[in-house]
């Protein structure tokens, strides 16, 4: 599903942000990856989507390699990677219905398949009242749901979330992690990406640790390992 | 079917983008009409100078005094002569008897010029010739011109020369007006586009973040760059039409005002809207369509990178 091999991602002059990383992840896995600061996390999961271009090694995503994308290719990409980041990314003019209708919009989708999948996938993050509100008429937790529910519109077979916790209390953080179970437990392989020591002690799934770019650990039932 | 729903969604999104950032765009708006405004003022500035130094042209003429008795043959002859030349515009002949009685009309009011002129035995006015040139650069041909042997003995004087240095000064201004008129248009169209290209780049980069959200959940660059393309050019259109009415509005309030230092007559600022305003607005909306476009396409570009 997932494969890196030898992948370094150098930033001039010469910043590391990732050391030659070997990774395979199956499908329908739920893997946790977690490292302090700096440890090439965000690096990683930005190459995931292609917002980043590895400097050395190859990359794939379902068979399809993606480490030199071209530029017209990546939406179709992004279309097949669900993602959640920490600060959200919503659109604010546009409602919570408008938000997960535009990420099938954009791909071309009949008015029709929307009229359908938007309600279903609002639904299984719990918002289905809250369709026509606007990002700032939310709660944290809500507009992180928001965001799963527009990663799931296309029913991908991956979804990454960038610490996706980041900015939530804890009763929120277990909602999201719900949810993101739920998604796994769907079929959908989850990469988390995190430093939430709790959560990922609570997962008891594969963690890879990730240390100055290198992977430190990767244990298919994995614990917290890093210093607080 | 996917064209046609992706360019209805792409209509759609460019007119709820448009209405939700409408403070945005609203800013855009009004520095796409000052921009506007700055260029048709001028170009209002230049007509009326254009029109000014036309009725200032029209003054000039060539008056040529011939001496009493002249045979009207003679003075035929002049006339026709002059009236043949390309550069000759209008020759208006008064003969001997049309100057006395012209004199004795202006004067009716006073008996004393009136009784003098009684005493004369001879009409003391020679006739005149009044010669006005098609183009004021014109007259020193129309001058050598009049050294004609068939009827230059006949010639007592010419007023040309008395106004020649007045005549020149007002032609080096006209051309001097009319030059730096449009170096000065065509300075301020380029600050124009300029500051038009600033104002969306602007807009744009307020919604860089947005951008980046489109891109993210797989939007094509296409589907990002062609509503805000379609929004760049919605705000070209509102511009050019309120600085439009600005502009009718304005010449409604000048024109009356400016009457006043031309003697009355019509400053011609109407007339030359009335006359060039479909030209002038094509030229703008096409300079505008292109600055904008090319603006907004630029701008997102810098966002759709990766």
């Amino acid at each position: 599903m997932i494969t890196l091999k030898h992948v370094s991602k150098v930033y001039p002059p010469d910043v590391h942000g990732l050391r030659d990383i070997s990774l395979f992840i199956a499908p329908g896995e739920f893997v946790s990856i977690v490292g302090s600061s700096g440890a090439g996390k965000t690096t990683l999961a930005k190459m995931l989507i292609a917002e980043e271009q590895p400097t050395r090694g190859t990359i794939e995503i379902g068979g399809w390699d993606i480490t030199h994308i071209k530029n017209r290719d990546i939406p179709y990409l992004r279309r097949q990677i669900g993602v959640v980041f920490q600060d959200f990314k919503l659109l604010k003019k546009k409602t919570v219905w408008e938000n997960v209708a535009f990420a099938l919009e954009v791909a071309g989708e009949p008015r029709r398949r929307i009229r359908e999948t938007v309600p279903h996938v609002l639904k299984i993050v719990g918002l289905e009242q809250k369709a026509q509100r606007f990002p700032h008429q939310l709660s944290g937790g809500e507009q992180q749901r928001v965001v799963i529910a527009r990663a799931l519109v296309h029913r991908p077979k991956i979804l990454l979330a960038d610490e996706p916790t980041g900015n939530l209390d804890t009763m929120n953080t277990n909602e999201i992690i719900d949810v993101l179970k739920k998604i796994n437990a769907f079929g959908s392989t989850v990469v988390l990406v995190t430093h939430n020591r709790e959560v990922v002690n609570a997962l008891h799934s594969r963690v890879i640790t990730l240390a100055d770019g290198r992977v430190a650990a990767d244990h298919e039932q994995g614990k917290y390992l890093l210093p607080t | 079917m996917l064209i046609l729903t992706s360019t209805a969604r792409v209509f759609s999104f460019a007119w709820k983008n448009f209405v939700r950032n409408a403070w945005i765009w609203l800013a855009t708006v009004l520095v796409l009409v000052l921009a506007l405004l700055s260029v048709n003022t001028l170009v209002g500035v230049n007509a009326v100078a254009s029109s000014a130094i036309g009725v200032l042209e029209d003054k000039i003429d060539l008056s040529v005094y011939f001496k009493p008795g002249t045979p009207v043959a003679v003075l035929d002859q002049a006339r026709s002569y002059m009236s043949s030349l390309p550069q000759t515009s209008n020759v208006d002949l008064i003969t001997d008897a049309q100057a006395l009685e012209s004199f004795k009309k202006r004067h009716a009011q006073d008996p004393n010029i009136l009784s003098a002129l009684d005493q004369l035995e001879q009409n003391p006015f020679g006739a005149s010739m009044v010669i006005k040139a098609r183009n004021t650069n014109d007259y020193p041909f129309l001058i050598q011109a009049l050294n004609n042997p068939q009827f230059n003995f006949a010639v007592e004087s010419q007023t040309y020369d008395d106004h020649a240095t007045a005549i020149d000064r007002v032609r080096k201004i006209a051309a001097s007006i009319r030059y730096f008129g449009t170096v000065l248009t065509a300075i301020f169209v380029i600050f124009s586009a300029l500051i038009v290209y600033n104002a969306i780049r602007v807009a744009i980069y307020t919604m860089r973040e947005e951008i980046g959200i489109m891109r993210l959940v797989g939007a094509s660059n296409a589907f990002v760059r062609l509503p805000l393309i379609i929004d760049a050019l919605l705000l070209a259109a509102f511009s050019l039409a309120i600085t439009a009415g600005m502009i009718v509005g304005m010449i409604a309030f000048f024109e009356p005002r400016i009457r006043t230092f031309f003697d009355g007559a019509d400053p011609g600022l109407q007339a030359y809207y009335v006359t060039n305003y479909l030209q002038l607005l094509v030229l703008q909306a096409v300079i505008m369509v292109s600055v904008v476009s090319l603006a907004a396409w630029a701008a997102v570009g810098r966002y759709l990178k990766r």
